[in-house]
């Protein structure tokens, strides 16, 4: 392995994210090849996790975008502060400023409310990480708009002229697949895919975000995990889920699971009726020994 | 020793064969393929492999065919005993499996993005009322059932299908502009209107975006419900342009998803590929078909999404499956058609058990066996 890829990897566990070889690489390819990294996978896997470890480990600024439902330009990239320009032009009412005057005084610089992407692209000294958030809840045309903005990292306010990034930001833009993504925008970027972790590495990370669980339990609580996402649920919890779960077990001092204590604290892991009962009836015909055994 | 140049070959024909298999690679993802190699170990296979995955793979469904063409790609270096060193070898190893169709990069790379051929032109159109032109012998055509057509007219009737469909999407588009006033403030034009009056007393207006309908269809390949199937693609496909996305899967005793076969082909081919896909071992499985949907292409559907379902109803699963995955469905979905073809015949009756079983779940029941019917279910496809 490169070891540039190996520092990123050392790095980002140092930043407290347990890696694998593949999302190294690709964080280490969006760095020096400048491409946005389009990273997609299940809900709760530690998708939006990456952009902040990057920034952290860059000891750069991160901006977010979060996207959603009739997200337009306004919203993500500039748009101009209507109460400040309509304060302004009541106080310069009794004054002979001319119409051009008053115009070019409320289209200036101050009344400019920077969005996400205008902050990205306009950020001085070190570039920063853009974390578009969710693309696959904004609709297509914002998709189109973005691939625009991403292609040149210039902007064109036509009141105060072009803007051009002269530190283009480091891009990650993230997506649960609730709309399939343009092949525009899918090809014009680098892609990852993070899966559900296998059982080391779920270990791994249980162990080292919750103090209070041992290895044994933290064996014991991937294995389960391991084993619920194999039943078919609706909602399948992601390493979000474990670790809260982990978390609540070890603030019951519990070291080791047994059928009632998951029974309590099944909540944190299952969050659908639907599922809930699911378990609650594999569980009875099965016990609980289809999900943590195997051990040893 | 292993050159940049002798890289960018190797990368440059290990793009072709991905090509060849059917991932559509740009110029720019290949350029980034051979920078890739620059930033990694080009000596660590593991390294040369994510680094050429992160840069020319762009799904997870590509995933796969990636791994598949790797493999063989690094065997065939290895073979020929010349590690990466090699890589310029003229010799092209073999392209993995089954699908090469077409021939070369060229046949792969013309699939790129073409629309099914002739579905989405501008047909000369004088905007007459729906019916076909007022030949008798055409009204007859319109009620006939797909399945009475003797095999050399299908070609017709399947033009008349496309016919019709765009003029409904004309018709359709046209309703959708906005009539009354109103739509949001656009602030923006409100100041610039009236910057000498010193506040706003006229409000500029802008419509709001009309959200386009999304489709899922989910067709029943078996047996007879072929035929159905295909007349209901070629009609569907012919509408796109009004829905936001249109997905396609067929099914019979398994699910296959065949949105992607369809963009890529003329539709003479992406049809001849629905019989492809259909498996004769008899027998339907809708509900574990609506199940496999459900586990791995659910987030394809919302309250914005149409789902249509076309099949007879006979299954051979359990019914209490197919209850229980057409629950999940509608829930999820803005609308739920299901659409039978054996509706048309008089003396039907939804009596089979899949079909009962599914039938409370349904928001609209419809026949879709004739050009007719095709016609009014235009008038369905819409969340209100």
């Amino acid at each position: 392995m490169r070891a540039e890829i190996e520092k990123i990897q050392q790095m980002m566990e140092a930043a407290d994210y347990v890696t694998d070889p593949a999302i190294a690489t690709s964080v280490h390819l969006a760095m020096t090849l400048k491409k946005p990294l389009l990273i997609e996978g299940h809900a709760g896997v530690g998708k939006t996790e990456i952009a902040k470890v990057m920034a952290r480990m860059l000891g750069a600024n991160l901006i977010r975008l979060q996207c959603y439902e009739g997200l337009d330009a306004a919203q993500a990239l500039y748009e101009w502060n209507y109460p400040k320009q309509l304060l302004h032009i009541k106080l310069e009412e009794s004054t002979t400023h001319s119409l051009r005057e008053k115009e070019a005084t409320i289209f200036s610089e101050p009344f400019l409310i920077r969005r996400p992407l205008l902050q990205a692209i306009s950020q001085d000294g070190k570039p920063p990480v853009l974390l578009i958030d969710e693309v696959d809840r904004a609709d297509e045309e914002f998709e189109a708009f973005l691939l625009e903005v991403l292609s040149e990292f210039q902007v064109t306010i036509p009141e105060v002229g072009t803007i051009k990034a002269t530190h283009p930001p480091y891009v990650i833009l993230t997506s649960n697949r609730v709309r399939e993504l343009s092949d525009a925008l899918r090809r014009r970027c680098l892609y990852l895919w993070v899966d559900f972790p296998g059982f080391d590495k779920e270990v791994r990370i249980v162990t080292r975000k919750v103090p209070g669980v041992n290895e044994a339990l933290a064996r014991q609580i991937s294995r389960f995990m391991e084993s619920l996402r194999a039943i078919r649920l609706s909602k399948v919890p992601g390493v979000a889920e474990t670790l809260d779960w982990a978390q609540a077990l070890a603030s019951l001092h519990a070291d080791h699971i047994d059928e009632e204590l998951v029974l309590e604290t099944l909540g944190c892991v299952l969050k659908d009726a639907d599922d809930l009962k699911r378990f609650k009836r594999e569980l009875t015909t099965n016990g609980l020994k289809r999900f943590v055994a195997a051990e040893g | 020793m292993v050159t940049a140049r002798n890289l960018s070959t190797a990368v440059l024909r290990f793009g072709q064969m991905l090509r060849a298999s059917g991932m559509p690679l740009t110029v720019g993802e290949l350029m980034d393929g051979v920078r890739a190699l620059d930033a990694v170990d080009v000596l660590d296979r593991q390294d040369v492999y994510l680094a050429l995955r992160t840069t020319l793979a762009a799904r997870y469904e590509e995933f796969p065919i990636f791994d598949r063409c790797f493999e063989a790609f690094w065997r065939f270096q290895a073979e020929e005993g010349q590690g990466l060193e090699g890589l310029t070898t003229p010799a092209s190893p073999a392209i993995p499996e089954e699908h090469s169709e077409g021939s070369g990069p060229e046949a792969a790379q013309k699939k790129v993005s073409v629309a099914l051929e002739g579905w989405e032109e501008e047909g000369e159109d004088d905007g007459e009322p729906l019916e076909v032109p007022g030949v008798s012998e055409k009204e007859i055509l319109m009620d006939q059932d797909f399945s009475a057509f003797p095999v050399e007219d299908l070609d017709e009737v399947a033009r008349l299908t496309i016919l019709i469909a765009k003029r409904l999407a004309r018709r359709i588009s046209r309703r959708r502009r906005p009539t009354r006033r109103g739509g949001v403030i656009d602030i923006r034009r409100s100041m610039r209107a009236n910057l000498m009056k010193g506040e706003i007393i006229e409000l500029r207006r802008r419509e709001r975006r009309r959200r386009k309908v999304r489709l899922v269809l989910l067709c029943d390949v078996s047996g007879s419900m072929d035929l159905y199937s295909r007349f209901l693609l070629q009609f569907l496909y012919a509408l796109q342009n009004v829905f936001g996305r249109v997905e396609t899967f067929t099914f019979s005793t398994r699910l296959t998803r065949v949105t992607e076969h369809l963009k890529g082909a003329s539709y003479r081919q992406a049809l001849a590929r629905l019989t492809e896909v259909r498996d004769f071992s008899g027998g339907t499985r809708i509900g574990e078909s609506l199940q496999e949907f459900n586990a791995r292409w659910g987030n394809l559907v919302n309250r914005h999404t149409i789902v249509l379902v076309l099949s007879d109803g006979w299954d051979t699963g359990e019914p209490d499956v197919l209850a229980n995955e057409m629950l999940t469905l509608k829930r999820k979905a803005g609308r739920v058609i299901w659409l039978n073809p054996l509706l048309g015949n008089p003396s039907y009756e939804p009596l089979t058990r899949g079909m009962a079983a599914a039938l409370p779940l349904v928001d609209h029941f419809a026949a879709a066996h004739n050009l007719a019917s095709l016609r009014d279910l235009a008038g369905h496809l819409n969340l209100r």
